[in-house]
């Protein structure tokens, strides 16, 4: 059984990919095999835990739930694209500082999140930030640091 | 272990030495790795929750292109094995085979295939042909015991309970016939999912030199390594378990899951075999927390001081022993209130329900549960304070729990108590307690829990050994296995403390059986008190080479050589002494005529198991009208002797609240009746708390809390939050609404109410 192959065109960390994909693969099966960007956790391939959040022209998705295809032509950022050589992004240095990181699997996908939140509203209120994590699931932390280093980012962001 | 500080690396909140990798996206986890040659495995899960396998055709499947190897039952060996990742015990029942004809739960595992591609996994696994004879199964412990049940185990046991386990003191029935009161009392707790958020997942590559490699998520390197070779009749020096970054365990990782039949499919095709679990294969067909049936009576006297407790506990073992004794010998032991009689009498009980393993507190907050609600209702009936209740009868430093060895030699409940309260009585200051106005009741509860460092039959042992540089930097090889609470950091705090040294120059090498010595592994909240002893002694064994070193460079007779205040101390001829900190010393005796190397080394075998404790207060709102139940506050104070690392503690503490939560709120395998299993199949049907439904937590750690058999006084944190948090809860929803509250989740009758609400618009 032979499926057709279809080039897309995907524009991921501001690095430009033309590749050949299942019609069947999801963006998360390109970012992850192909691509080779595994910093995209997959945690449950069904779109319920948000392990493999990733920004896709300015809105957190799931990568799981959408495929390559739909994704051709379109800006993404993953895990990868957020720091700079040694140079973390204010998120990712938050979640340091603040401990909110414990097994570790959730957390490209909540930085994500948060970026995307952060990218939108500058100054979030509390349960602006709860709502815009509400689908990454996490199971280690009770969200306490999660939601701290969020609030801390959006600080040190707000104060450049 | 005397000294209690000051500290300089101990007592510091520095953040996981990983916290780099994990924010970038560089942390490599089992499913990130791809190795030269590697190939997929899947395996075929029984759809039956028990089932006769009648004959399987896999000639359809063989021909799906890219398929290299198809597994039956008949393929592998069929010498059973009990999975539990724990040292070797007669208690553990081996009644599970890696593939089997006569499955006995939903998942169960049948047959396995290898091909080069995950979708020619799944082709081939639809193409196998099976037919099955569907059996009566039984889910439930109380349907298991009846005598037309079917019996899952004939081989083992004659009926369903495959264990009974019993612990006693005193004579509990003089100890009723001497009470004023005694009050009974049944409870129930579902099966419920640990829910790792990394699924489980190896590679296992059987090379044609008859070495076999694993990577995988896992707690327990060690004993997989010896399962493994049990099971594959190879030395333990042939079998090398690596464990890479492990997104969570929670006891979920205590037991193999799938590297058995990813080690016989790559002996097969001779490439190295990842097998990833689906979400819906972690939820049927891993391990659960076991359900549980609680009959309690309990006797008090007149001042209201328990003087006998009699605990009979049958927990849902589901279809294979596993762990499930050891859990039943692990609830004996965690009776923290002064008591003359106490009788624990504890059932395992095989059903066809899914199979039950570790989680995080092993028996313990099932049976918490329980005894908390009692405290709460005996403290009613006889008109005390529910704190002072438990305080009256709490242990104190000296006096000894049921069923184990050794006394307490720290305790700190009252400042736990105090801490908590001073919290709570903030809280209400600043927002009152809501008493029937609009309807809603607001009230606060409380539990009290402790739990362990280590396994409470003593069993934790650990060794390690720490390679000293010539600049004075140290390597530390431990079999450890951080599954994400942050162990390895501590573990180089503990070095750095030790050796007076920059914590920066501590570097940690972990589980990988073939670079380092034994470790009992992670579970049983033993990492920092079992392998943390052993990192201190062997940090200790470095600091003794080292004077022998300089007394040899420096021609003194060894015994003179001393370490004092972060510094070794050479006498010289003047009369005077020199004196070197850890770095100078190392840079003295690297080199040179006399040059050695030094390898501090340790093993430690635990012989006690102290008790870390909790109090746990919760402030829930009650819609009489509508019947929901929102949670506003969770406060928990918990003593786990000195807190190495404090945030990691608080942490730890926080994750523990919000499990509890959903094991108080929502969390419940739930069984389609008509399909005889189980439907919590993925995370929408199986919900876990989101960070909508988490309530404000607070955390206080003890800080006059020092256990003297611990490193620098530490205790241990890991399982302990858990324990008290569903019992806090529902002791304040019984409070608020005036019911009785016996079975979890309290979604079964009430609505739980998020305490963030979605933004409406």
């Amino acid at each position: 059984m032979k499926t057709q192959e279809t080039l897309i065109e995907l524009r991921v960390n501001q690095v430009s990919y033309r590749i050949t994909v299942r019609p069947s693969a999801t963006l998360l099966d390109v970012l992850r095999q192909d691509l080779g960007l595994k910093g995209t956790k997959r945690g449950c391939d069904q779109g319920h835990c948000g392990a493999c959040t990733v920004i896709l022209d300015g809105k957190s998705v799931n990568a799981c739930l959408l495929l390559a295809v739909e994704a051709h032509g379109k800006k993404i950022t993953t895990i990868e694209g957020l720091s700079s050589g040694d140079k973390l992004h204010p998120l990712q240095e938050a979640f340091v500082e603040e401990g909110a990181i414990q097994c570790g699997f959730c957390t490209p996908g909540m930085i994500l999140s948060a970026k995307a939140l952060l990218d939108e509203i500058r100054e979030p209120s509390e349960e602006e930030i709860r709502e815009a994590l509400s689908g990454n699931l996490c199971r280690c932390t009770g969200y306490v640091k999660i939601v701290k280093a969020v609030q801390r980012a959006a600080q040190a962001m707000g104060s450049h | 272990m005397e000294s209690k500080g000051p500290f300089k690396a101990v007592g510091k909140s520095i953040p996981r030495h990983e916290s780099f990798a994990k924010v970038t996206g560089q942390a490599r986890y089992t499913d990130d790795l791809d190795l030269p040659g590697m190939v997929y495995g899947s395996i075929l899960r029984s759809p039956y929750a028990h089932a006769r396998v009648l004959h399987i055709d896999p000639s359809e499947a063989e021909k799906v292109d890219g398929v290299l190897a198809i597994l039956l039952p008949e393929d592998v060996p069929q010498r059973p094995f009990n999975c539990a990742g724990n040292p070797p015990s007669p208690l553990l029942i081996k009644d599970e085979k890696v593939l089997t004809d006569h499955p006995l739960y939903e998942g169960d595992r049948i047959a396995a295939v290898a091909a080069l591609t995950p979708e020619a996994c799944q082709e081939a696994l639809d193409r196998l042909v099976v037919e099955f004879e569907p059996l009566p199964a039984v889910f439930e412990i109380e349907d298991a015991l009846k005598k037309e049940a079917p019996l899952l185990h004939p081989e083992i046991a004659q009926t369903n309970i495959f264990k009974k386990m019993e612990a006693r003191k005193g004579e509990v029935e003089k100890g009723f016939a001497e009470s004023e009161y005694v009050f009974e009392g049944e409870y129930h707790t579902p099966d419920v999912q640990h829910v790792a958020m990394e699924p489980a997942s190896c590679i296992c590559h059987y090379a044609s030199d008859g070495t076999l490699i694993v990577w995988s998520n896992t707690q327990t390197p060690f004993q997989d390594r010896r399962l493994l070779a049990e099971l594959l009749d190879l030395p333990e020096s042939r079998v090398r378990v690596i464990k890479p970054a492990t997104g969570g365990g929670f006891g979920a990782r205590q037991q193999l899951h799938n590297q058995h039949v990813g080690a016989l499919l790559s002996k097969r095709v001779r490439r190295p075999v990842k097998i990833i679990n689906t979400r819906e294969e972690e939820m049927v067909a891993t391990t659960v927390r076991h359900g549980s049936f609680c009959h309690l009576k309990v006797g008090v006297d007149k001042e209201g001081r328990l003087k006998a407790f009699h605990a009979k506990v049958y927990l849902n073992g589901g279809a294979y022993c596993t762990h499930s004794p050891i859990v039943l010998a692990a609830q004996t032991r965690k009776f923290q209130y002064r008591i003359p009689h106490y009788l624990y009498e504890g059932y395992a009980v095989y059903t066809n329900g899914p199979v039950a393993g570790a989680m995080r507190g092993y028996g313990n907050p099932q049976l918490t549960f329980a005894r908390e609600r009692m405290m709460d209702k005996i403290a009613k009936e006889l008109g005390f304070d529910p704190l002072q209740f438990r305080m009256r009868n709490h242990l104190e430093v000296g006096e000894t729990i049921p069923a184990h060895t050794f006394p307490l030699r720290s305790c700190a409940i009252k400042e736990c108590v105090e801490g908590g309260e001073e919290i709570r009585k903030r809280i209400e200051d600043r927002e009152g307690t809501r008493k029937g106005k609009e309807g809603i009741t607001e009230a606060w509860g409380i539990a009290f829990a402790c739990h362990t460092s280590g396994p409470s039959n003593n069993d934790g042992m650990s060794s390690c050994l720490i390679l000293v540089n010539d600049d004075g930097s140290v390597n530390l090889a431990i079999g450890s296995a951080d599954i994400g609470q942050g162990c390895e950091t501590t573990f180089s705090q503990l070095v750095a403390e030790e050796l007076g040294i920059d914590l920066k120059a501590v570097a940690v090498t972990a589980a990988d059986t073939l670079h380092v010595p034994y470790d009992l592994g992670t579970f049983a909240s033993g990492q920092i008190y079992v392998g943390g002893n052993a990192v201190q002694q062997a940090a200790q064994d470095v600091k003794e080479k080292v004077k022998v070193a300089l007394a040899d460079q420096f021609s003194v007779d060894r015994g003179e050589v001393r370490y004092e205040n972060g510094h070794f101390k050479i006498p010289t001829k003047e009369g005077s002494a020199m004196l070197l900190p850890f770095r100078e010393a190392i840079a003295k005796i690297s080199f040179g005529r006399k040059g050695a190397t030094i390898i501090g080394r340790s093993s430690f075998k635990a012989e006690e198991s102290p008790l870390p404790f909790a109090v746990c207060w919760a402030k829930v709102a009650v819609d009489h009208s509508s019947k929901t139940v929102e949670v506003r506050h969770i406060i928990e104070a918990v003593d786990v002797g000195t807190a190495i690392n404090p945030e990691i503690v608080r942490g730890q503490v926080e994750g523990g609240i919000g499990m509890g939560l959903g094991f108080a709120m929502m969390e419940q395998i739930e069984f389609d009746r008509r399909a005889e299993k189980p439907s919590s199949s993925d995370l929408l049907h199986y919900r876990i708390p989101t960070v909508l439904d988490m309530p404000e937590i607070h955390v206080y750690i003890a800080k006059g809390s020092y256990e003297p058999t611990g490193p620098f006084g530490a205790k241990s944190v890991g399982e302990l939050p858990v324990v008290p948090v569903a019992a806090a809860i529902a002791n304040a929803v019984a409070k608020a609404t005036g019911e009785e509250i016996d079975s979890l989740p309290l979604s079964k009758n009430f609505v739980f109410k998020r305490l963030w609400q979605s933004q409406e618009s």
